[in-house]
């Protein structure tokens, strides 16, 4: 029982350790003290990081439990397996060094206690999704991460600062104005998270309903499908997976990551590249791993992987071509991560025809991505920082006074590239022999998808590195000196393409020399080739004015901006306008009808008080009259 | 020992009477004594009835004693008489002297409801005085028709023996469509004399009525109840909606008068169910009390302006039935009755009146409470408001009582 | 035992405050609330469950006697710890509240008695052993709450009390007939006694507790009261007292669910209409006050919703009353914050970016609303177990029930939806170049007790044990 104490020191101790500048924020914002308290929290930050070696060093494979509501069935269950402590490790890593780059980054920001303790939160939340085996302590983390994200990415929320906007102010298409602001950005993230994590709220209730049991690992879920049937299976799956293709930014859930861009920097890279949102590819993983699909004959699950496997697909190239269009420096970045989540849940989808492989490849590529992305994200950030500048903008000259960055950005495009020989050429070599695999099955086109998607990626990247280091125009505004901690930070990160690389290459890790083999197959080479082409032409032809057309096409998303700032809203306004006129009149007839109604009664009633007993004597003798007469005649 | 009691009672009183022309404080005196020795007088087991009556009784002496009019001295040994008549007619059976109590706290109110402390009001009196003679005629008709019929198992005459006793009684105490004088006199007599005709003269035609009507139940009475009932609703409603505009708090407790009245009345359906006709006494009685000692804290904070704001909610809350004050007692026993009896619709129409009065009577509280309430009259609504929170402890011993002096709840001969 | 003890010590507590000074009466109430609720806790940890008898009624209303088992303990601890923070709150509120009246703090020593007895009322309701019992304390809330209102209220506060009086009046008497009636089946009205609850009286109780909880239609009154009523006071009307008409449904529901059974699908699909259509309403709504009253009737239809749910649906009940409570005491807490600091400022409007000047007060309220929406917070069992149920329920016939469940599923959206876009509106964006207030303490530490317990009874032990508990009480197979 020694490791439950590790587990809660692990997920406690970073939200403890970022108290201190919380509560110091409400009541004492800004003062000098109360900067120095963010060490605190990266400290705590610290300790989750050797914790989370210490996993991947030292414990055994399995699962650990200690009882929560056992009455229930439901217990605080954390498992450690290939998954787990590879994906726990990352986070917490790269968790730490950005915690470590915010450090300076955010040094002089108007609200620390707000953004320490949501960091902090994030990174212990994301932890518990990436230890959970229980559905129950998984949703903790799974909440945690959408309010962390919520929070962080309308850090900024007095929406003052241009440089935290999305889009270009004053822009307008149609009715809507193509920019948004960092409380809007954040109110698109919950709205959209909201609305696929309460359908996979459901579908666990009714997984808990249907077995009694919500540990993953033990979960019966062969007979589980059986029981339901076809239509149970895809409609329990599906309302399953709207969790993660929400929190993974799938179509057409996409647009929240775009708009996530207006929180720091360090958000970005941290949430919105490297671990929040691949938290749901990591779950969709971790549910095929122990559901193991192909060694199950259900159809339902044929339906929802192939439903996967293309909208991954899609995804993926959706946001590889808007990336291309777009000129925003990190809203470029954001596409691209929506685009290498697509890949991921294609590639783990995918896994149902080929097998546990094809889960090794999509994981080893949330990795490589991870550390390419968030690296790409600091340097970005600290272009932002230097140029004070969201879109695009440097030139060689700028590149000399950013040597640093310069370099980072080279290492890390070309290993996410998948340009042979770096990092992601292998994994994307055994993405190519996983869709060959489906090719033998009879599917042909996820394989040209994931071609096209490789090469417009390949292609941004550069698009990227060339407009920020070397055609972009002169930036307006210079700030280069400094920034240590930054460079450090993104050179940290950076440097772990290299370590992966070995490993691949040193054989460190069995399912890694597969990739190897397969980084050796003509297919993959061909299509390396067709990628490091498809980079070198656009790193010396970034823009093409000829294609401004379909250029502003794709910066504008492809205009699927109006699904979720239009569309939408406009139909809940109709309803909220029903809804109140049903109120006024409800209240009408209550509070001024009856009221009235009753009032004229009452009047009438007192209309008879005239006063004059000869009326009233009248009356008496009337109804005395009357009465007797009724009685009579009703009865004899 | 009881006919030694109550004459000394009756001789006290007129005694009392006679001498306080001389110094109002000795008919005072005399007609509390003489209150006292008419109550003693009881069983035992109706002494819990005796108590309350001489509590409303006193309350209505003391508010005599705090104001002024003409014939002061007199007036506390008519208020001395009623209390007399109140506990001859709930221990007697006998039919004649029960007819004489009815007439005994009916022409007493006629003196009183004239008096003011300045002019006599003669024409509230002629008012008053025409309809009261019209009950009292019309409900000993009626009376006699019913126990004639009776004996003599004639149907007819019973049917319409019993719809004039029920308007009889309801000229006499103001239950709708025969509820004229109440508003008109409530209002324009001086406040004091009503709220004594409004309380301690209530009880008399109620317990007569009931106790006539248990004596002669028979299988046609379940046939003719529903008059009963209607007569009770259409008095709740014409009661509470005419209230709800009136201006005046005087004409406003009229309609609250007719209203409670309804309440009371539609307990009456209750002697289709013997087994529980305990429930419906209680039920009567209660309300009666908790009409009274409301009605006597509403005229006093009338007639006085300075009652406290506390004393006014409590007797506004009592009227509209909250718990655990004795307005809400008294309705439950009475919805129980009437639930007990299959009479559902009529007691779900007596729980939405109760809602109905909710606006009037918080208006009344509102408008006739001033401050915390530390003057002389405040001993008046004080005494009053402990009366209706006496219930905060369930009153189970009310019930209980009651179920014990069921058995004189007949009239002897019939 | 003691804890049936422990009860009277609020009332005897309330009934001595107004001798002291209102500091110090303050004190004396809310630490008389914190009493009992630690004799709750403890109760609810030993899962105690026991009868304490009081006096024998004569048939048919029977014995009355207090009620002691997990279920109104988890009910009696909510209704203490909130009673308690808000009473703190009340201190600096309400004497704004009479300086701006022009009241002198005297007014305290009324005020201070009435909330005491109000709130001791709602105590004991959840403890009362007899459904006569129960309905006394129903209407002595509901006076002593009336009192409140068409004393302190704003805006035309004597219509609005009278409008809140009727309503719950009518409620209360309706409910009142459906007891009594129940009475003559059973020949008493002693919960334990009670074997059979008729159609007719079910329908009327719950058509009354309807009215009062309340359901789409009767709901009008509700923005009403909650919204003209003084900030405290809402904040015990809306999280406590409206919710205590499900703990009335709960125990007849324990007692004899047919009614329940037979018209399920009827409820339930009310209950999601007047749950989704109050939610819609919230967008509208320009009041803060008004705004947070439509999300209680919204909130409230889950309690509905979860009475229709079986066993796992009742869990849900309980559940879901502790976390809005926690939740929406918060939030009206938050919104007499805003008023006391900004001049009455209640318009939504008017509002924007106040996270720059009272960030105490912002967070809370982000608390209070992730409560409402049940994340990181208790409110998470309560949907969780209200879903668990609409499946034990309907998942036999998923297609056929499938848009029922989606609709079900769309409220809890609906939640997390108004919840982030009302907390948008009012505390981020750019400000609106106010003057940043003085937060009282009394003003912003009450609202992180609440939030912090509500966060907290996610984590064994609470939870284990209160679950436990309710489940001892209720039943049903796991």
């Amino acid at each position: 029982m020694n490791e439950i104490p590790m587990f809660a020191v692990l997920f406690l101790f970073p939200v403890i350790s970022s108290l201190p500048v919380a509560l110091a924020w409400i009541y004492r914002p800004g003062e000098d003290w109360a900067r120095k308290l963010p060490y605190l929290s990266v400290f705590g930050l610290f300790v989750s990081l050797l914790i989370s070696l210490n996993i991947l060093f030292n414990f055994e494979e399995g699962f650990y439990s200690y009882p929560w509501i056992e009455d229930f069935n439901i217990n605080f269950v954390f498992v450690v397996d290939y998954l787990s402590k590879y994906m726990g490790a990352l986070t917490a890593f790269i968790a730490f060094l950005i915690g470590v780059y915010g450090l300076e980054y955010m040094r002089d920001d108007y609200r620390l206690g707000w953004y320490w303790f949501f960091f902090n939160t994030f990174t212990a939340s994301m932890l518990l999704v990436v230890y959970s085996d229980n559905l129950f302590t998984l949703l903790i983390g799974w909440e945690g991460l959408g309010i962390a994200s919520w929070g962080l990415i309308g850090h900024w929320f007095r929406d003052d600062d241009d440089i935290a906007f999305v889009g270009t102010q004053g822009r307008k298409v149609g009715p809507l104005e193509m920019s948004w602001s960092p409380s809007t950005g954040g109110w698109r993230a919950i709205s959209t998270i909201r609305f696929g994590d309460m359908p996979m709220f459901f579908a666990i209730a009714a997984i808990y309903a249907l077995t009694g049991n919500l540990d993953i690992h033990s979960i019966p879920w062969e007979g589980m499908f059986e029981e339901i049937g076809y239509v149970g299976t895809v409609a329990l799956l599906l309302l399953f997976l709207m969790g993660p293709f929400t929190k993974s930014a799938q179509l057409p859930f996409s647009e929240w990551l775009m708009t996530a861009m207006t929180g720091p920097t360090t958000v970005s890279a941290l949430l919105h590249s490297a671990t929040m949102v691949a938290a749901g590819t990591y779950l969709f993983m971790r549910l095929t791993w122990y559901i193991e699909p192909w060694e199950l004959n259900i159809p339902g699950l044929e339906t929802i992987y192939l439903l996967v496997l293309f909208l991954g697909l899609i995804s993926a190239l959706y946001g590889a071509s808007v990336a291309l269009g777009l000129r925003e420096r990190k809203v470029l970045l954001a596409a691209s991560t929506m685009s290498s989540l697509g890949l991921m849940f294609a590639s783990s989808a995918a896994s149902f025809w080929v097998g546990e492989a094809a889960l090794i490849v999509a994981f080893w590529y949330l990795i490589v991505h991870a550390f390419a992305k968030a690296s790409l994200f600091l340097v970005a950030g600290h272009l932002i920082h230097a140029t004070h500048d969201r879109f695009c903008s440097g030139n060689l000259a700028f590149a000399r006074k950013m040597k640093v960055a310069f370099a980072v950005t080279i290492l890390a495009t070309i290993s996410l590239a998948g340009i042979p020989p770096f990092t992601a050429y292998w994994i994307k070599s055994g993405m190519d022999g996983v869709m060959e695999h489906l090719v033998a099955d009879g599917m042909l086109l996820p394989f040209y998808l994931l071609v096209i998607v490789s090469l417009i990626y390949s292609a941004f990247l550069a698009k990227f590195l060339s407009l920020n280091f070397l055609k972009g125009e002169a930036p307006h505004h210079e700030h280069t000196e400094g920034g240590q901690l930054m460079k450090l930070a993104y050179t940290l990160m950076v440097s772990m393409q290299i370590v992966l690389l070995a490993i691949i290459l040193l054989h460190y890790e069995e399912h890694a020399s597969h990739f190897v083999e397969e980084g050796f197959l003509t297919t993959s080479l061909t299509v390396g080739i067709l990628v490091t082409a498809s980079y070198l032409i656009v790193l010396f032809k970034p823009a093409v004015p000829a294609f401004s057309r379909i250029g502003v096409f794709l910066t504008d998303r492809m205009y699927l901006p109006f699904l979720n700032d239009y569309i939408l809203p406009q139909i809940g306004w109709v309803v909220i306008r029903v809804v109140d006129a049903c109120n006024r009149g409800v209240d009408f007839f209550f509070h001024t009808a009856i009221p009235s109604a009753f009032e004229a009664l009452s009047r009438a009633i007192r209309s008879i008080q005239k006063g004059y007993l000869r009326v009233y004597m009248k009356i008496v003798a009337g109804s005395i009259m009357l009465f007797l007469v009724i009685f009579s005649l009703m009865g004899w | 020992m009881t006919e030694i009691l109550l004459m000394a009672s009756v001789v006290l009183l007129t005694l009392g009477a006679a001498f306080s022309l001389k110094d109002a404080r000795i008919g005072f005196v005399a007609s509390v004594i003489s209150a006292v020795l008419a109550v003693t007088s009881l069983e035992p087991e109706m002494y819990f009835f005796g108590a309350l009556i001489l509590v409303i009784g006193l309350l209505n002496i003391i508010t005599l004693y705090l104001s002024d009019n003409q014939i002061k001295g007199i007036d506390y040994a008519i208020v001395a008489m009623l209390i007399f008549a109140t506990v001859l007619v709930i221990q007697s059976t006998n039919l004649a002297v029960l007819i004489g109590t009815f007439v005994l706290v009916s022409v007493p109110t006629y003196v009183l409801v004239m008096l003011s402390e300045n002019d006599v009001k003669l024409e509230v009196g002629i008012k008053y005085i025409t309809f009261m003679v019209f009950a009292t005629v019309i409900f000993i008709i009626g009376t006699f028709l019913l126990v004639y019929s009776h004996s003599n198992m004639n149907p007819t005459l019973y049917v319409i023996g019993y719809v004039l006793l029920i308007l009889g009684l309801g000229l006499e105490v103001g239950i709708a469509p025969l509820h004229e004088w109440v508003p008109d006199v409530f209002s324009a007599a001086d406040p004091i004399p009503v709220s004594i005709i409004a309380s301690i003269a209530k009880f008399v035609p109620f317990i007569v009525a009931f106790k006539l009507i248990i004596a002669t139940a028979n299988p046609v009475t379940s046939s003719i109840t529903m008059f009963v009932a209607f007569l009770a609703v259409l008095s709740m409603f014409a009661g509470n909606i005419g209230a709800l505009t009136s201006r005046e708090p005087g004409r406003v407790l009229g309609y609250s008068t007719v209203a409670n009245m309804g309440y009371a009345l539609s307990a009456f359906v209750a002697v289709v169910n013997f087994d529980l006709i305990y429930l419906a006494i209680a039920g009567v009685l209660m309300q009666l009390f908790a009409n009274s000692a409301g009605k006597i804290g509403f005229f006093t904070a009338i007639k006085d302006r300075g009652v406290g704001t506390p004393f006014t909610y409590t007797f506004a809350l009592s009227f509209i039935g909250m718990p655990p004050l004795m307005g809400f007692w008294s309705k439950l026993f009475i919805v129980l009755a009437l639930v007990y009896s299959g009479y559902m619709w009529l007691a779900v129409l007596l729980v939405i009146n109760s809602a109905i009065s909710v606006p009037y009577y918080i208006r009344l509280a509102k408008e006739l409470g001033e401050g915390w309430g530390y003057g002389v009259v405040n001993l008046v609504a004080l005494i009053a408001a402990i009366f209706i929170l006496m219930t905060v402890y369930p009153p189970d011993w009310f019930l209980q009582s009651v179920k014990g002096i069921v058995g004189t709840f007949v009239v002897a001969g019939v | 035992m003691i804890l049936v003890y422990f009860l009277l010590v609020p009332i005897l507590a309330s009934l001595l405050a107004p001798f002291l000074n209102p500091k110090r009466a303050t004190h004396l109430v809310s630490i008389s609330f914190l009493i009992p609720f630690m004799a709750a806790l403890v109760s609810l940890f030993q899962f105690s469950s026991y009868d304490f008898p009081i006096m024998n009624f004569s048939p048919p209303i029977g014995e009355f006697y207090i009620l002691v088992d997990p279920v109104s303990n988890a009910f009696g601890l909510t209704v203490c710890i909130i009673s308690a923070m808000v009473g703190y709150y009340s201190f600096p509120y309400m004497i704004h509240r009479f300086e701006e009246m022009g009241l002198g703090e005297e007014e305290y020593r009324k005020y201070i008695i009435i909330y005491g007895v109000y709130a001791a009322s709602m105590l004991w309701l959840v403890y009362s052993g007899n459904l006569i019992l129960l309905y006394i304390f129903l209407e002595i809330s509901l006076i002593t709450s009336f009192l409140l209102i068409y004393m302190y209220g704003y805006g035309n506060r004597r219509w609005v009390a009278l409008l809140y009086f009727v309503w719950t009046n009518v409620a209360g008497v309706l409910t009142l007939v459906g007891f009594l009636l129940t009475a003559m089946d059973n020949s008493t009205l002693a919960i334990k006694g009670i074997s059979a609850v008729g159609m007719t009286a079910w329908l009327l109780i719950f058509v009354g507790m309807l009215v009062k909880l309340p359901g789409l239609g009767p709901h009008i009154w509700l923005p009403w009261a909650h919204a003209e009523a003084p900030t405290p006071v809402s904040a015990l009307l809306s999280p406590l007292t409206v919710g205590l008409a499900g703990y009335v449904l709960l125990r007849m529901y324990l007692i004899d669910s047919s009614f329940i059974d037979t018209y399920r699908d009827i409820i339930m699909v009310y209950a999601i209409v007047s749950s989704i259509y109050a939610g819609f309403a919230v967008f509208r709504q320009t009041d803060y006050k008004r705004l947070l009253a439509y999300s209680t009737v919204s909130q409230m239809g889950y309690i509905l919703i979860g009475l229709c749910l079986g066993t796992f649906g009742l869990i849900g009940v309980v559940i879901q009353y502790m976390s809005h409570a926690f939740g929406k005491s918060i939030l009206f807490m938050t919104a007499g914050g805003i008023i006391a600091s900004y001049h009455g400022l209640r318009d939504v409007r008017k509002m924007g970016g106040l996270h720059e000047y009272i960030p105490s007060i912002s967070n809370a309220a982000l608390i209070g609303f992730m409560n409402l929406g049940g994340i990181l917070a208790i409110g998470m069992f309560g949907e969780f177990f209200i879903l668990r149920g609409v499946v034990d329920i309907y998942g036999s016939n998923l297609m056929s029930y499938l848009p029922l469940i989606l609709a079900l599923v769309f409220i809890f959206v609906l939640s997390g939806w108004y919840s982030f876009y009302t907390l948008r509106k009012i505390f981020y964006g750019t400000p609106r170049g106010m003057e940043k207030p003085r937060i009282s303490r009394y003003l912003d530490l009450p609202l992180y007790i609440i939030g912090i317990l509500s966060i907290i009874f996610i984590f064994p032990p609470l939870i284990t044990v209160l679950l436990k508990g309710i489940k001892a009480v209720i039943g049903g197979g796991i």
